[in-house]
């Protein structure tokens, strides 16, 4: 879903074409990154935040059906290749928002410089492996199966049919190619990276950490694992929420998220 | 000349429809707790019977393969198989069809496979296979890398045989500094034979055809198999080589009794669970990333049995009028293969010769009867 306030963009990066929304005319910029399923477009929580921010919306390098550079195998390949996406498109002392595989992006991007980011904000973030629990599996299993991990309550979800229709046979490649480029970068170690807890001492940007208190894809524990080692952090746990707070809990997410930019 | 070859998949045939009726899937969800390793020692050893047998009555060899995390294949290592195929037979080729070398150590399935063809004296032909996707998701390893890693593995596995160690291997998923494997095979001219499986996937086919391997279908219908074969010869052509017979085989179910009424009676059991064999989701036996969509469509066209949900479903009788299933007297079998033969012309006829609960007794006379009035019938086709 593209507003009439957003529009869709490309930009090349290192030879790479990337396909990005664009929306907001604030001065400050918000680069958001989608998670493993790959980019939905321009969505309301974006238009919400584009009132107040030029919002950056990129598919990641290989999502969407866009071009994949055949030497990114891993998420700290895609951290590098996204700071030179952040160069191309001239951002500077910006908001870097990220939704579970793109909150792990965001974090090794924040982790190797975080000298331009103003805020980083985290939303049930992969990357670190939980102490007690365990991500579940998102590869091995049915769509089906994916979505009922995805949500704690779909009554909760505006427009819930839209995940439930049968695909056009676009949507249908699309999805195809956003789960093989997950494949490709989270498959081994499964959704985290070692080393990413120690990465992450290098932060020294505030940060928000949002979590899904119901979340059955990542658990919250792992909230206060990043929260343990990102210095300036804090964590907002959203109640009867899942894994997308920004979808399921729409008013609840916004006020945190404003509550933390607005300090 | 026609060679045949003798093929089990060496079943668990204790597990009933009812058991794994049950379970969202037929392979990484049915559970190892229905396996009794007491009845499985009993089973290994009647396919091994078997398999002396077979090389007894004049089969020209024995094929092997492995499968993970499957209940209708007791077989997680063909390299093991074929060690006991190499000390229970004095005369069969020794076809592993084969080696899943994208989730393996290639350097040391090069050793095994050399000592292979020490053990039985040049005897290996070593197939090399991508494995269904279970193969690599069972082993851990993302299906959008095994292609690279198939490839890679194979040039490091041939590379130990043709070149003098050591040397150095800088790949992207095996990287060695130091290479010097001190098994080497038999065969030398220039290394024991590849054959090279496919079902349905042109890019197989091409694969092998360009490195002039046989290239063996596993089955699907003729006509199928017949557009492969083309494709094959196609190729071979374009790259300047003029292929025979000898580049193709062809796997097919047949069984041989007395009479015709015990072969149809004991040949139905072809149809044992095929219904949960690869049921499940499309993410289990078809991941994003592990082949290509052109391969899919052509997968879509196999025969399957049941309620799977590709390909379309067809009955005992259909997939005898198909010639998928070849069961009856020596007779009826022999000319059945006859026009096999003619349609296809494969240098390999592989028969997978037993399934499920077929009683021992039951398949070691078919093999008899195959060896005694099949093999003959078939070497003057």
């Amino acid at each position: 879903m593209v507003s009439s306030t957003a529009s869709r963009k490309e930009i090349t990066v290192l030879g790479t074409t990337v396909e990005y929304f664009v929306g907001g005319t604030g001065d400050t910029s918000l680069l958001f990154l989608h998670g493993a399923g790959g980019n939905s477009g321009w969505q309301k929580y974006h238009e919400e935040l584009s009132k107040e921010y030029t919002v950056y919306v990129p598919s990641q390098a290989g999502f969407n059906g866009t071009e994949r550079p055949d030497w990114i195998y891993t998420i700290t390949d895609m951290a590098h290749f996204n700071l030179q996406l952040v160069n191309a498109l001239g951002l500077s002392d910006y908001i870097l928002m990220g939704s579970s595989m793109g909150g792990w992006i965001s974090s090794e991007m924040a982790s190797m410089d975080d000298s331009s980011i103003q805020s980083l904000i985290l939303i049930d973030a992969a990357g670190i492996k939980p102490e007690k629990g365990e991500i579940s599996e998102i590869f091995m299993c049915s769509a089906q199966t994916r979505l009922e991990q995805r949500f704690y309550n779909p009554s909760q979800v505006e427009n819930y049919e839209a995940y439930t229709r049968e695909l056009t046979q676009d949507e249908v490649f699309t999805e195809h190619s956003n789960r093989e480029m997950a494949s490709r970068l989270c498959w081994r170690p499964y959704l985290h990276n070692w080393s990413l807890p120690f990465y992450l001492k290098k932060i020294t940007t505030p940060t928000l950490i949002i979590w899904g208190e119901n979340d059955a894809i990542i658990p919250v524990e792992c909230g206060s694992l990043f929260q343990a080692s990102i210095a300036d952090s804090t964590l907002e746990i959203i109640s009867n929420c899942g894994h997308s707070p920004a979808i399921e809990k729409p008013n609840e997410f916004m006020a945190v998220v404003n509550k933390f930019l607005s300090n | 000349m026609t060679e045949v070859f003798w093929f089990s998949e060496q079943p668990y045939g204790h597990v009933t429809e009812d058991d794994i009726e049950g379970y969202e899937s037929g392979r990484m969800h049915f559970p190892n707790t229905m396996f009794d390793p007491i009845k499985a020692h009993e089973l290994y050893s009647n396919y091994h019977d078997q398999y002396a047998l077979a090389d007894q009555v004049g089969f020209d060899g024995i094929m092997s393969n492995e499968h993970h995390s499957s209940y209708w294949c007791m077989k997680p290592s063909v390299n093991i198989d074929a060690a006991c195929i190499a000390k229970v037979t004095k005369n069969v080729k020794i076809a592993m069809l084969g080696n899943v070398i994208a989730v393996q150590d290639p350097v040391k399935m090069a050793e095994e496979i050399a000592m292979l063809d020490c053990i039985s004296g040049g005897r290996i032909i070593s197939g090399f296979v991508r494995g269904t996707a279970v193969e690599t998701l069972h082993a851990g390893i993302s299906p959008t890398e095994n292609r690279a890693r198939f490839e890679e593995a194979h040039d490091l596995i041939v590379k130990c045989w043709t070149t003098p160690g050591p040397f150095r291997w800088e790949g992207r998923y095996w990287p060695h500094r130091m290479v010097n494997p001190w098994v080497v095979p038999i065969q030398r001219d220039p290394h024991p034979q590849v054959w090279f499986p496919g079902t349905g996937s042109p890019e197989s086919v091409i694969w092998a055809a360009e490195r002039q391997y046989p290239y063996m279908n596993l089955g699907s219908l003729l006509d199928l198999t017949k557009q492969l074969k083309d494709i094959y010869f196609e190729t071979a052509n374009k790259i300047g080589y003029t292929p025979g017979p000898e580049h193709f085989g062809y796997l097919m179910k047949v069984f041989v009794a007395d009479t015709e009424e015990k072969a149809q009676e004991v040949g139905r059991k072809y149809l044992w669970t095929e219904a949960h064999r690869n049921r499940g989701p499309a993410e289990f036996n078809d991941p994003p990333g592990y082949q290509s969509r052109e391969a899919l469509k052509i997968k879509m066209s196999r025969p399957v049995i049941g309620t799977g949900t590709m390909g379309k479903r067809m009955s005992y009788e259909e997939l005898q009028n198909a010639y998928n299933i070849v069961v009856g007297t020596p007779e009826t079998v022999i000319e059945k293969l006859r026009h096999i033969k003619k349609e296809l012309d494969p240098g390999y006829i592989l028969i997978y010769g037993n399934e499920g609960d077929m009683a021992h007794n039951d398949v070691m006379r078919s093999i008899e009867l195959i060896g005694e009035k099949v093999i003959p019938a078939v070497k003057n086709f």
